[in-house]
């Protein structure tokens, strides 16, 4: 048996991960708004040997108030599939993981945007399936309204399924037949038919079938049902855990329940956030942080601390002072929890949490030399916790470049992770199972 | 003279794909390969059409472009950095917001050099209008100088120059601020495909209009049609580029033109000769129905490359075209930059 390696992704986002990196001395502020940066980026990851690379969305601006988000570089960012589709052409071999939302799209669009970046990337593409819960997204689609998370997720699953049966309406060389009459061979094209409660699909996808079979699944459900539609339908899942054994407890929880969709513990990859801050020492790499650290405006900082607690404001708290009790959220309940568990346990103030979430939003944070992370990876991708990890730097790009040119190298001395990739799509570097034939 | 070759696999007849037969040419590498060459003889833009919006579809076009063709663009954009790129994308087939971050973005990606070919639903001009200008309301949700980029104070843009649409219509309700930085050309290119019927939304708002006629008198008609509906809408003339469809057929003598093409999925004129006869008709044309220019739809890709190869230097040498290359879309047009409404005195929200 040859030995498991971990999975990589590069998690890319304008100038870092860190809500102030922008102002950084060595960040390039207009980053967000520059084709060639992600080019260069998701060239480095490609350096590194990533299985992918991967772009998160929202179809809003995410914060209301126009003076928060004027300090936010996160308020403006490219839409991701017209950003993979160009990175796509420039690339050979690092996956294109790009978000999208399953509440303001159709699944017909939707499956021939993804085909089309499978085509253009000779089969590198991969869904993050996200539902919308930002009222503010509710509000740019407003004859659709926000929906209570439970429909959100009924259509997710209507969603999910009609797009993974219009990739299988087409397949393998159904056009061009060696010698035929016709462009199209009929009998390899199998129009769909679904009439849903949410969505009505007939016909064929105008796309040729993937040269992966379909496009990867990728999810970061983290309740209960997000779990379920994971375990059900995704090749890759994503998740913010602090703590190692949080990490233990999801990926044993989201492994446990494939067995009930007939599916095997390796045909899904838990690829939690890590945020790794590299240096040369110890000391260096905690003072990288801590300058970063001290560039959030705190109005920012607990700005992003109310979103990611699905509350409008917690500017009448006192700042020194602890979190107030929380009411229960429609929105995006997981993430909530995490946090008051995490002030709790630690003790942490109103800005000392917001300080913590605006450096990875969640994710475990590792500042070290190239051997600590490393061992603090191993630790967890060997113990039960990961099979890999989406790795957040909080600065592009030299965040990334420490990270390829240190840290990858100490992990591939180690056996934990590859030399060269082994295919050129994206499912083959994960090693997930092929489609069933349709 | 304006100059832009509309993009497919095989050519525009339906059975180009038999001649010859070469499965490559549906990949993106020979896709690039046309638009390399359409760039290099100095065409203005290439046009990727769809499916005029018509669902379910029940198969491949052999002559639309193989993939979704906002996405296509963008990674055109990337490899061929000299040509604008327009793209055709159906109000049917996306929410508003929705299309108007996809163009804003591959305008960024193209620098400057988008346009969005607008394919409405048939019979719902109401529901037409109000989405164009909600695009174009979420198009100007920032000033051309609202980024600021102050590391010192901290201040990504300023506030005072983003304006949120807070659209509320008949058919759309959308808040806004778009969450995509204005481009350089401040906004794609809004073209519009005019054949029969009703002009009045192109008219109003289009900036570069492709007319579709399959004979001359159709295209003369057209045209004047168009020019007195913009001039009935406020606008000038010089406002707009007018571009005719095209169908090329090159040959060495007047004799060999016999090539016979059918029914083509976009029709155009029908132009066959000698690059000298090819040059003079399309000098006619233009004056004929004062016309900015010509899109090339070669029936196949071989026809295609004599246009390049033969009628463009033709054109070249009766100085129909040439002069400086620009950069953005709008400057190639000759088009001016739109002027931000908050910047015109037109009423904008905050």
């Amino acid at each position: 048996m040859s030995e498991r390696h971990m999975k990589l992704g590069a998690f890319l986002m304008a100038g870092g991960h860190h809500i102030a990196a922008w102002r950084h001395p060595d960040a390039h502020a207009p980053a967000g708004s520059d084709i060639d940066h992600f080019i260069h980026l998701a060239r480095v990851a490609e350096r590194g040997k990533f299985d992918m690379i991967f772009i998160e969305d929202a179809a809003a601006i995410r914060e209301r108030n126009p003076d928060l988000a004027s300090q936010a570089a996160r308020s403006t960012a490219f839409e991701p599939l017209s950003l993979l589709a160009a990175i796509a052409v420039n690339t050979s071999h690092v996956g294109l993981v790009a978000t999208a939302s399953t509440s303001y799209t159709e699944p017909y669009g939707l499956a021939r945007s993804f085909a089309a970046l499978d085509q253009l990337s000779g089969g590198r593409a991969g869904w993050n399936l996200v539902t919308s819960a930002s009222e503010l997204e509710a509000e740019n689609f407003a004859a659709s309204g926000l929906r209570p998370h439970s429909q959100r997720y009924e259509r997710a699953e209507e969603f999910a399924d009609a797009a993974l049966a219009l990739w299988d309406s087409v397949e393998e060389d159904a056009y061009f037949p060696d010698g035929g009459e016709t462009f199209a061979d009929r009998s390899k094209l199998h129009a769909v038919h679904r009439h849903g409660k949410h969505f009505s699909v007939d016909g064929i996808l105008e796309s040729q079938r993937s040269p992966q079979g379909r496009p990867i699944m990728v999810q970061a459900g983290a309740s209960d049902v997000g779990k379920d539609l994971a375990a059900r339908t995704a090749n890759v899942v994503f998740a913010a855990s602090q703590t190692k054994a949080e990490a233990q407890a999801y990926y044993a929880d989201v492994k446990s329940r494939l067995g009930k969709y007939g599916r095997s513990h390796d045909d899904l990859k838990v690829m939690p956030g890590i945020s790794p801050i590299v240096g040369a020492t110890e000391e260096e790499a905690k003072a990288k942080y801590r300058a970063l650290q001290e560039l959030i405006p705190d109005a920012v900082g607990v700005a992003l601390l109310a979103s990611y607690l699905s509350i409008r404001d917690l500017s009448a708290y006192p700042l020194d002072g602890p979190l107030p009790d929380m009411p229960p959220t429609n929105l995006i309940q997981s993430r909530q929890q995490l946090i008051v568990d995490l002030g709790k346990r630690e003790v942490l103030s109103i800005r000392e949490l917001a300080r913590h979430f605006a450096g990875a939003r969640g994710h475990w944070q590792v500042a070290g030399t190239p051997a600590q992370i490393a061992d603090a990876m191993e630790d967890r991708f060997l113990d039960g916790a990961a099979d890999g990890f989406n790795v957040m730097a909080p600065l592009f790009p030299s965040g990334l470049e420490d990270f390829v040119t240190l840290v990858v190298p100490e992990l591939q001395r180690r056996g934990l992770f590859r030399e060269e990739y082994e295919g050129r799509t994206l499912r083959a570097n994960l090693g997930v199972s092929p489609p069933a034939k349709s | 003279m304006l100059l832009g070759y509309s993009l497919t696999p095989f050519g525009h007849d339906p059975d180009a794909w038999t001649k010859p037969r070469d499965r490559r040419r549906l990949g993106f590498d020979a896709l690039l390969d046309q638009v390399a060459a359409a760039e290099a003889a100095g065409f203005d833009f290439v046009l990727l059409a769809d499916r005029l919006s018509i669902r379910p579809a029940d198969d491949l076009s052999s002559v639309a472009v193989p993939f979704e063709p906002t996405l296509l663009a963008s990674a055109l954009a990337t490899r061929a950095d000299g040509i604008g790129i327009i793209a055709a994308a159906s109000a049917a087939q996306h929410e508003p917001y929705n299309l108007a971050r996809r163009f804003a973005s591959l305008d960024l990606v193209s620098k400057g050099r988008s346009g969005w070919l607008v394919l409405l639903d048939d019979g719902d001009a109401a529901r037409g209008n109000e989405y164009v200008d909600v695009v174009t309301a979420l198009w100007d949700s920032f000033e051309d100088d609202a980024f600021l980029y102050d590391k010192v104070e901290g201040r990504f843009f300023d506030p005072s120059k983003m304006h949120v649409a807070h659209h509320k219509g008949a058919h759309f309700s959308v808040r806004g601020p778009l969450n995509v930085n204005r481009s350089s050309q401040g906004r794609p290119v809004l073209t519009h495909l005019l054949e029969e019927g009703d002009e009045a939304l192109a008219a109003r708002t289009g900036e570069l209009l492709l007319l579709q006629a399959g004979k001359v008198e159709g295209l003369v008609a057209i045209a004047a049609r168009a020019i007195r509906s913009i001039e009935a809408a406020g606008r000038r003339r010089s406002d707009v580029r007018l571009v005719a469809n095209v169908v090329p057929v090159v040959a060495g003598s007047p004799q060999a033109a016999g090539y016979k093409v059918t029914a083509p999925t976009l029709a155009g004129v029908r132009t066959i000769g000698t690059p000298e006869m090819i040059a003079d008709r399309l000098h006619e044309l233009a004056t004929a129905a004062d016309l900015d220019g010509f899109t090339i739809l070669p029936p196949t890709l071989e026809t295609g490359e004599r246009f390049l190869a033969d009628v463009v230097p033709e054109l070249g040498r009766r100085g129909l075209i040439g002069g400086k290359r620009q950069v953005t879309l709008r400057d190639r047009l000759g088009l001016a930059r739109p002027v931000h409404p908050a910047i015109s005195g037109k009423e904008v929200s905050r």
